[in-house]
């Protein structure tokens, strides 16, 4: 009990020293947990998925997310689109100001536009900019935007442009310059702007009361940085957060039971998905310009022996055991949390190791030693397979395990081991020297992102982690890539998710579902009931308010 | 030989054993498979010309070093190429000059980030190793003063469940029993203390420190108690000790002018190699307590390939146990005229 009453005179000195400071009136704080914070202030450079939820909060952009999958404008106000497609102009909203009293005009959106486009060492920024051939602000509220070919889903690439302030980043602009600019004040013109950031501990916020759109009800929002995911949880128990935005799902049952605490569950802002990985590049494809060793076990390269694996991997098993039920089963490599996209018309493989034993006996892979695993037809290799993961995956190891219980149904056996995940890059892509990892991929909202990774030209790249290459899917590809009309394009889309689910250079066991938990004697008015959950989002930390 | 040559000689052997850190450190590094211009993460928005552009920013477009383009993969190069151009030279002239580079992931100065993070472990280890002493060094003295009496046994058990405690683990049933008890959950200060005067943000920042404080302690206490308790019965069963003991001193006496100083030898090493090590070492404690300190700031730099920032903190971590086994070898000189200096 010293311990409370030593707590209890340290607090009093904290508050007491407060109040002499503040003079009355508490603000209203939102704490937020979480992992990671963001690794760059410069959104130029920054790679990490915190750094873009920060932007979200202290900058505008064209366009804004919407928790239904949709994109509106934002700080624009209306677009034109010329009948070839190849310009946009823009009206933007008048009377927009930064953080530090600026206004903002569309010579800030030029300027911004303009200087990624200059910047190709802006690593995930620039690829948004691909077919921009110029910018311009014939007046203070228009920005004409022309392109060297015709760019579907245009939103899609200007919501992640936010808008810098020529008149603190003019100075940074050239060269080198951009990318060493730490930006401290992080000016933009959103609902928040920042008060104070300590790199890896934690970042405040507070409201801009000149938000040109709905104010904050809430003074100040903090993010701070917890090591370890049950301290997270911790945190959450003795109020010392409101909110944190990634919950182990192994806490889910004890933070259900938690007084004040409400767990939800919804598709992520971002969706990802896992994916057990095949290598089946065809010695004729192999990259040996680029490194390309190609020592892939040569049954994988046979249709017949990956789709019996298919038939023989129970999805709803490792959903139920390794996400404890918290995820969709995967189909292809577009999840389904990015809505319309999403061919929900593809029949999964049945659980079916029967038919999996079958197809395999049919292809002619027998037991020729009888040690209890099948050989290749001609005898010459047993189909034991390697099979990898980078270590930092948690959820990996268990999958493997699963994996090699379920397959040895099929008399296939493995060899497991993780490897640091640089070090598998390493391996894998483009020297292709494995024969099965288990991986993951994040997803833009746009499918394009992640449509292009099983194309042949990423083979050299070595984004084409499987070497699959099939000229109807690179056709089709190059054919969405360039579809104005949306309902043509979605058909596109779900043939190749048709094509790479039926061809199996992957197997996607499941999509993981965002868990999230907020306490509900602080703050109210969290929106946990959309389609997609992101209660970090300005739509959550704009209209929360104080519990009454 | 007088002292000042002894101490010469042990400085120019520091400074050799530094240099050949600065050499390892750099190559160890990029032995490592992996390219750091990827930052250990795969984007298919990330095209081959954005890798270039950033390996250029990163110097990594350079060779390595003469008629080496990369150690890994070996790749020979040119060996006609300007020596001075090089990625090796560049780094050891910046290093004369004080300059450890640029952090490939944050964009800062590596200098910056290490420096704030150094300060930070110091500030836990320090807290944490001075109590160690103060208790580990006591109860010792007091187990071994009081040999084979309960006081003896119960210490050492205690010495022995201390230093073998997981710090993770200690840490986190630390953490847990205090958060629910008005300690703060992790952090080095309050978000928002900033603009509080310094006294209060000092108060805040040592109410952070209580905790992770407390498990250094623990576990750390445990090991001196252990050495000093085994050390002193070592020294006390010396035939001078008989001999004090026949003149009729008191065992406080004893204890005072003969036996401590020759028990305390062991533990000055001990000290000595503890403090150069945890500086780069309590991950552990750092981890759990969200401490954003140096060994969180290496693991993480090791996943990144992030070159400047891992030659920069190993070499703080090199250069700290150096200096501090200097020190013991000085400090022994003193204590031990044995020691020749001769």
């Amino acid at each position: 009990m010293k311990q409370k009453a030593l707590s209890i005179l340290m607090l009093t000195a904290i508050v007491l020293s407060a109040c002499g400071n503040l003079g009355g009136g508490q603000p209203a704080i939102v704490r937020i947990g979480w992992a990671s914070g963001p690794d760059s202030l410069n959104i130029g450079v920054a790679w990490l998925a915190s750094a873009y939820t920060i932007s979200e909060l202290t900058y505008s952009s064209m366009y804004e997310f919407n928790l239904d999958g949709t994109l509106t404008l934002d700080l624009g106000t209306e677009e034109k689109m010329s009948d070839d497609g190849l310009t946009y102009t823009y009206k933007i909203r008048e009377g927009v100001k930064f953080h530090d009293g600026q206004p903002l005009t569309a010579k800030d959106v030029a300027f911004t536009y303009n200087l990624i486009m200059a910047h190709e060492d802006f690593p995930t920024l620039h690829s948004y900019v691909d077919h921009f051939v110029s910018v311009e602000a014939p007046d203070d509220t228009t920005v004409v935007l022309t392109l060297d070919q015709q760019v579907p889903n245009i939103a899609s690439k200007l919501v992640f442009l936010y808008i810098l302030p020529e008149h603190i980043w003019k100075d940074h602009s050239e060269g080198e310059a951009a990318a060493a600019f730490e930006n401290l004040d992080m000016i933009g013109s959103g609902p928040f702007k920042i008060l104070e950031y300590k790199p890896n501990e934690f970042i405040r916020l507070g409201a801009n009361k000149d938000y040109y759109g709905s104010v904050p009800k809430v003074d100040e929002v903090i993010f701070q940085v917890f090591s370890s995911p049950d301290v997270l949880i911790q945190a959450l128990k003795t109020g010392q957060v409101d909110m944190i935005n990634s919950v182990p799902n192994t806490s889910v049952e004890s933070l259900k039971s938690t007084e004040n605490v409400k767990v939800v569950t919804g598709s992520p802002l971002s969706p990802d998905l896992e994916d057990i990985v095949f290598n089946m590049v065809d010695p004729t494809n192999c990259p040996t310009a680029e490194g390309g060793l190609c020592t892939g076990h040569p049954a994988l390269r046979d249709k017949q022996v990956r789709l019996a694996m298919a038939y023989a991997t129970d999805k709803q098993k490792i959903i139920d055991i390794v996400k404890l039920g918290l995820a969709t089963s995967g189909i292809a490599l577009i999840p389904s949390g990015t809505g319309e996209w999403f061919n929900t018309d593809v029949k999964d493989f049945a659980y079916d190791p029967a038919k999996g034993n079958q197809l395999l006996d049919e292809a002619g892979y027998k037991d020729a030693d009888g040690d209890g695993i099948r050989d290749m037809p001609d005898g010459s290799r047993p189909l034991t397979f390697r099979l990898n993961w980078p270590s930092s995956d948690s959820e990996a190891p268990r999958i493997a395990e699963l994996l090699s219980e379920m397959w040895k149904q099929l008399g296939i056996s493995l060899e497991m081991q993780a490897v640091e995940s640089d070090a598998l890059t390493a391996k894998c892509c483009p020297t292709l020297d494995y024969d099965i990892m288990i991986w993951g991929w994040v997803a833009d909202p746009d499918p394009n992102t992640l449509l292009i990774i099983p194309t042949t030209e990423q083979i050299p790249t070595g984004y084409n982690e499987t070497g699959y290459s099939n000229p109807r899917y690179d056709e089709l590809y190059a054919q969405q890539g360039a579809e104005m009309d949306k309902s043509k394009r979605i058909q596109m889309v779900w043939e190749m998710q048709q094509i790479i689910h039926d061809d199996v250079p992957y197997i996607i066991p499941y999509y993981p579902l965002n868990v999230q938990a907020y306490r509900t004697d602080r703050f109210t008015g969290w929106l946990d009931g959309e389609t997609k959950l992101a209660l970090e989002d300005p739509s959550s930390l704009t209209v929360i308010e104080p519990v009454k | 030989m007088s002292r000042w040559l002894f101490i010469r000689n042990k400085a120019s052997r520091s400074l050799f054993t530094v240099i050949f850190v600065i050499v390892l450190n750099f190559f160890l590094f990029r032995v490592l498979p992996g390219d750091p211009a990827r930052q250990g993460i795969r984007d298919p928005r990330l095209t081959q010309e954005a890798i270039d552009a950033i390996r250029v920013r990163f110097g990594l477009d350079k060779p390595v070093i003469n008629c080496f383009q990369t150690i890994n993969p070996l790749r020979f190069g040119n060996c006609d190429v300007n020596p001075l151009d090089t990625q090796f030279f560049i780094y050891v002239k910046n290093l004369l000059r004080g300059d450890l580079g640029t952090s490939f992931y944050y964009n800062r100065p590596v200098s910056e980030i290490l420096g704030e993070r150094l300060w930070n472990t110091v500030l836990l280890i320090g807290g944490g190793q001075i109590l160690s002493i103060i208790v580990g060094v006591g109860f010792g003295v007091l187990a071994a003063w009081k040999a084979r009496t309960p006081i003896d046994y119960g210490t050492l058990i205690t010495g022995l469940v201390a230093w073998s405690l997981p710090t993770f683990w200690l840490g986190i049933i630390l953490l847990f029993w205090g958060s629910n008890n008005g300690f703060p959950i992790g952090g080095k200060a309050t978000p928002g203390m900033s603009s509080y005067p310094i006294f209060t943000q000092l108060m805040d920042i040592g109410w952070h420190l209580i905790l992770p404080t407390l498990t250094y302690t623990i576990v750390f206490m445990g090991e001196y108690m252990l050495i000093m308790r085994s050390s002193l019965l070592d020294v006390l069963s010396e035939d001078y000790i008989l001999t004090a003991k026949a003149k009729g001193l008191s065992t406080f006496q004893i204890l005072k002018d003969h036996a401590l100083k020759n028990g305390m030898l062991p533990l000055v090493t001990i000290i000595a190699i503890n403090l150069g090590f945890t500086v780069g070492g309590v991950i552990q404690i750092e981890s759990v307590f969200s401490w954003p300190g140096l060994g969180g700031a290496l693991y993480e730099a090791v996943s990144r390939r992030d070159f400047p920032i891992l030659q920069g903190g190993f070499l703080l971590i090199a250069i700290s146990v150096i200096l501090a086994n200097f020190i013991a070898d000085l400090m022994y000189s003193y204590l031990d005229p044995r020691v020749q200096t001769e």
